[in-house]
């Protein structure tokens, strides 16, 4: 965006900071912009999608300080000094899957995949929430994300599946027990 | 030659659900809204808040002056000066790039700003004043074709090259749009034969797509050369088009067409396009332009239809006769409305044998958002009626609806009403299954608990696929023994470029991770004619076999100038070339191309049906083979809000040959999901050719909520190695709707002709029998207490 050129019409753009994907990051946005424009716009993070801009379809999730948010709803102004993840943010340093999207890919979990990264950030949070989620719990807690491809049945077998990993994992002894 | 002995298909180890997961897992899928070109300006659209009226006056001068605003267009500076062809359409060509004197539906574009960025654009949009003098409207075919009625297109639409499967038939009335018709036996003598005729009147509303990435394209036009990079389905259609409009041959035009965020039929034709390139003409700048989703709600739909059907039933319940009218409202503009109405005719016969049909199917022009290809494709249209109607049958004659279908329904050899003889179907294995599985008896009762009812439901479906239609398909063999496929074919979701990269795979018995697909650009891929109508997995299949072979075929002639025997000698085996009968010896891929100085190796593949209709019959080839399914319900209705709920679902389909199993479970599953939300609640609402429900906040699609407890599929194959594919991403879909209404109707005794099954009608109808003192059988009631038999319409009888 060349906000200059229409600065006198359009209003003054702002200095936002937060903490992006664990690295500090500074914008510039209108007082109108949401997140999801300036994450899309100055940080490029594709990621990050717009399917319906007034809160209805989880397509452009992200977390706040661990709480997935519609990021169309969230004025860019005001994620001054949050903490933001993308789907960007979910691999490793290193580029490795994380297990979340690691199970997305062992079940196929998509089709279009423009509403995947919103699917997957909710369903970070839903483990930390409920790691016990029954899948009557996990449809009710993923019910904000829209599938118009209409994947839901593999992203469900894909959650129950990290869902159980995840406990597995945690009763399993650990190194030092060995 | 150095030993070449392997485990056998080792090629086929690391393949995974789609080929490029890694990308859709990681926010990293390069759509064309991720698009930024150098330079690009931002474009937004003023849109027409009327119905129907000529545009007296538009005063730009305001929001010319808006720093950062570069260029404004309106139709008529189109017309007076570009030096360029105004309108378009992929049959008519009757939709202007910018209204032009005359608006035809709210949602029409009208001026186009583009300026520096989007928010400037935005702004001085707001400063443009447009006058109208509002015409009268009409809003539903009826309204069109009643005597008097205002005409929308005065002057008749040029028709330009179009596909070849395409009839055009425009009768008398100025606001048909194109009407096909089926002639089969002797209409008036089936019906003399009939022991019962059935009139009944179905309609299914307008609905939208819906893809969560809306409709975005970025254009670049300089004086003898065009790049558009846009979401769309069918790339070689836009490149036409624009070559058509702007005058320059197809070699000047590039479109660039990346994977879509979801399309459904949203994204077949031109609507955006041809916009973004005229401000980019006048402006020497790119132009990026994006529907706000509630643009993409006034920008395509689904066909909203009423179709009029009289069947004619032997004693034993044989169907003989069969006469229908088809009305689809294909809104102010035809894009493909003439062509669907065609599939939509034929597609009413459903998929029983009848001796004598009469079809009339009708594309009608109305002040209402344009109607094109959807999921579905016409079928689900026709399906609502037909299969809703062979369950009433079977109630009126007290038969079991499955085994009145069973007894009508095709089998090899016979013709379907264009004439056509039918092979490799499969309805009544599909329907068996489907009652199995759902657990059908239709002795029992419904089951009630409090105050929610339980029952079953079924349906059973045939669907066409374009025909004919062409492929082709290259595929590029490194010197390194990689592979390169280019293709045509749009990802979308449905993995087609999985499929292929599957299918490569397991010809050249090289592994998944040796093999890429190119971007789709029409500079480098070869021609497709559209990745829709359920044809890529088959008919681009074949062309990138017959790519292959070619490869193949050159590989061994490379190779046999490396060794002593004949190419007829040699043959391909565990990735490498062998001399046939030693497989332990074996020359790689990669020695025969860089040893013969190759540089790489190219096959070319082609692909083509053949067949076509008769104008004035309907009678020929409509489908080069046909896509089946069946589907049962089981739902639960609340018998004091009306509310219902799917608790089960069975989706059975026809496969032929399954490539990618996954792949198949999601698009039947997906399909669900579709066909969930138009069963029961999606429809666009008008208030006078206003939309009231153009947002998701009041537009609801299925979520995970919705989906049912239990979903089981059958995704049948034929159990013959050589059997064809059969494209399934739009099958199953068709059959979802008629299932859960006939579901609800023996759960309730509610019978509802008109989708979606909202609670409302539910209730209504539940309140109706409740009046007359319960269902009785033999009874139907509608909404409106009214029998559904004969009813009539000036416009619509059949009779
Ligand atoms: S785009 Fe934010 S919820 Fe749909
Ligand atoms: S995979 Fe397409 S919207 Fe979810």
């Amino acid at each position: 965006m060349e906000g200059e050129v229409g600065t006198n019409v359009v209003g003054e753009a702002l200095e936002v900071s937060f903490v992006l994907n664990g690295r500090a990051t500074t914008v510039r946005a209108r007082t109108h912009h949401t997140l999801v424009d300036v994450l899309r716009d100055q940080e490029h993070l594709y990621g990050v999608r717009e399917g319906c801009g007034v809160g209805m379809c989880g397509a452009c999730t992200v977390l706040v300080d661990g709480e997935p948010q519609s990021g169309c709803l969230i004025l860019a102004v005001s994620a001054e000094g949050r903490e933001i993840t993308t789907v960007e943010g979910l691999e490793d340093a290193s580029g490795e899957l994380s297990d979340i999207q690691d199970a997305f890919v062992r079940h196929t979990a998509f089709q279009c995949s423009y509403c995947t990264s919103g699917f997957l950030l909710a369903t970070k949070r839903l483990l930390e929430e409920i790691p016990d989620a029954s899948p009557h719990e996990v449809k009710t807690y993923l019910a904000g994300n829209l599938c118009r491809c209409g994947s839901y049945m593999k992203i469900l077998a894909a959650v129950t599946d990290l869902l159980e990993r995840r406990r597995t994992v945690a009763l399993a002894p650990t190194k030092e027990d060995a | 030659m150095e030993s070449g002995g392997r485990e056998a298909s080792t090629w086929r180890e690391g393949r995974s659900g789609m080929i490029d997961s890694y990308e859709r897992v990681t926010g990293r899928v390069p759509f064309a809204t991720n698009v930024e070109v150098q330079g690009m300006l931002h474009a937004v659209l003023l849109r027409s808040q009327i119905a129907h009226g000529r545009i007296t006056r538009i005063d730009v001068s305001r929001a010319k002056e808006v720093p950062g605003v570069h260029t404004i267009l309106t139709g008529a500076d189109i017309v007076v000066r570009g030096a360029f062809k105004a309108r378009f359409g992929p049959v008519f060509r009757d939709q202007p790039i910018l209204a032009i004197d005359k608006v035809r539906f709210v949602g029409e574009p009208v001026v186009a700003v583009a300026a520096e960025d989007r928010d400037i654009a935005v702004t001085a949009l707001a400063l443009i004043d447009v006058e109208y003098e509002e015409l009268p409207a009409v809003f539903t075919p009826e309204e069109a074709m009643a005597n008097g009625a205002p005409i929308l297109h005065e002057e008749r639409p040029e028709l330009g090259a179009t596909f070849a499967d395409i009839l055009i038939n425009r009768s008398g009335d100025p606001n048909t749009c194109n009407t096909f018709k089926v002639r089969r036996g002797d209409i008036e003598s089936g019906f003399a034969q009939s022991d019962h005729i059935f009139e009944d009147v179905f309609t299914s509303p307008s609905v939208q797509h819906v893809p969560l990435e809306t409709h975005c394209c970025i254009a670049s036009v300089e004086r003898s050369r065009i790049v558009i990079t846009t979401g769309t389905q069918i790339p070689y259609m836009v490149r036409g088009q624009i070559a058509e409009i702007f005058g320059l041959p197809a070699s000047a035009v590039q479109v660039i067409a990346p994977p879509l965020g979801g399309a459904y039929g949203s994204k077949c034709y031109p609507s955006i396009e041809p916009i973004a390139a005229a401000l980019s003409y006048f402006s020497g700048r790119p132009v990026r332009l994006q529907n706000a989703r509630d643009e993409e709600f006034v920008t395509i739909t689904k066909h909203g239809v009423k179709i009029y059907m009289k069947t004619g039933v032997r004693s034993d319940g044989r169907i003989l006769a069969r006469k229908v009218l088809a009305l689809f409202n294909t809104g102010a503009y035809a894009d493909i409305g003439p062509r669907l109405i065609k599939n939509g005719g034929y597609g009413t016969n459903g998929p029983v044998s009848i001796p004598h049909v009469w079809i009339d199917s009708h594309a009608v022009y109305t002040n209402v958002t344009p109607a094109g290809a959807f999921r579905g494709y016409g079928i689900s249209q026709a399906a609502w009626a037909y299969d809703s109607q062979i369950d009433m049958i079977a109630h009126r004659l007290e038969m079991d609806p499955y085994e009145l279908r069973m007894k009508n329904l095709l089998v090899d050899g016979e013709p379907f009403c264009t004439g056509e003889l039918m092979h490799d179907v499969h309805f009544r294995e599909l329907l068996t299954t489907a009652r199995d599985r759902i657990g059908w008896d239709w002795s029992a009762a419904p089951e009630r608990v409090g105050q929610k009812v339980r029952a079953k439901g079924m349906s059973c479906i045939i669907k066409s696929t374009v025909t004919p239609s062409t492929s082709t398909a290259s595929v590029k063999l490194n010197d390194d023994g990689s592979l390169h496929i280019l293709t045509s074919s749009i990802e979308l979701g449905q993995g087609v470029h999985t499929l292929l990269v599957n299918l490569a795979s397991d010809q050249l018995q090289i592994p998944v991770g040796r093999i890429s697909v190119a971007r789709v650009d029409t500079d480098v891929t070869p021609y497709d004619q559209q990745t829709s109508s359920s044809r890529s997995s088959w008919s681009m299949g074949h062309a990138l076999t017959a790519a292959i072979s070619d490869v193949k075929e050159q590989l061994l002639s490379r190779a046999a100038e490396l060794s002593d025997e004949e190419a007829s000698q040699l043959e391909i085996r565990n990735g490498h070339v062998s001399v046939i009968g030693a497989p332990e010896q074996g020359l790689s891929y990669q020695e025969v191309v860089r040893r013969t100085r190759a540089g790489n190796i190219v096959g070319r593949g082609f692909s083509q049906t053949q067949g076509g209709l008769d104008p004035e019959s309907g009678q020929g080839v409509a489908s080069v083979h046909w896509h089946q399914a069946a589907g049962a319900a089981e739902v639960e209705v609340d018998l004091e809000t009306g509310h219902v709920k799917v608790v089960k679902y069975h989706a059975g389909v026809y496969a032929g040959r399954v490539v990618n199993q996954v792949h198949g479970e999601l698009q039947t599953e997906g399909n669900l999901a579709m066909g969930l939300g138009q069963a029961l609640w999606e429809e666009l609402l008008y208030d006078n050719g206003q939309l009231q429900n153009g947002s998701l906040a009041d537009y609801m699609i299925a979520s995970f909520d919705d989906m049912p407890d239990e979903v089981d599929l059958n995704i049948l194959e034929s159990g013959r190695p050589d059997a064809e594919l059969h494209g399934i991403g739009e099958t199953s879909l068709p059959a979802v709707m008629p299932a859960i209404a006939n579901a609800v109707f023996r759960a309730t005794g509610v019978r509802i002709t008109d989708l979606p099954l909202t609670a409302e009608k539910v209730l209504r109808g539940l309140k109706a029998l409740e009046a007359e003192g319960g269902a009785k059988n033999g009874d139907l009631t509608t909404p409106d207490g009214a029998s559904t038999d004969g009813q009539k319409h000036v416009v619509g009888s059949v009779t």
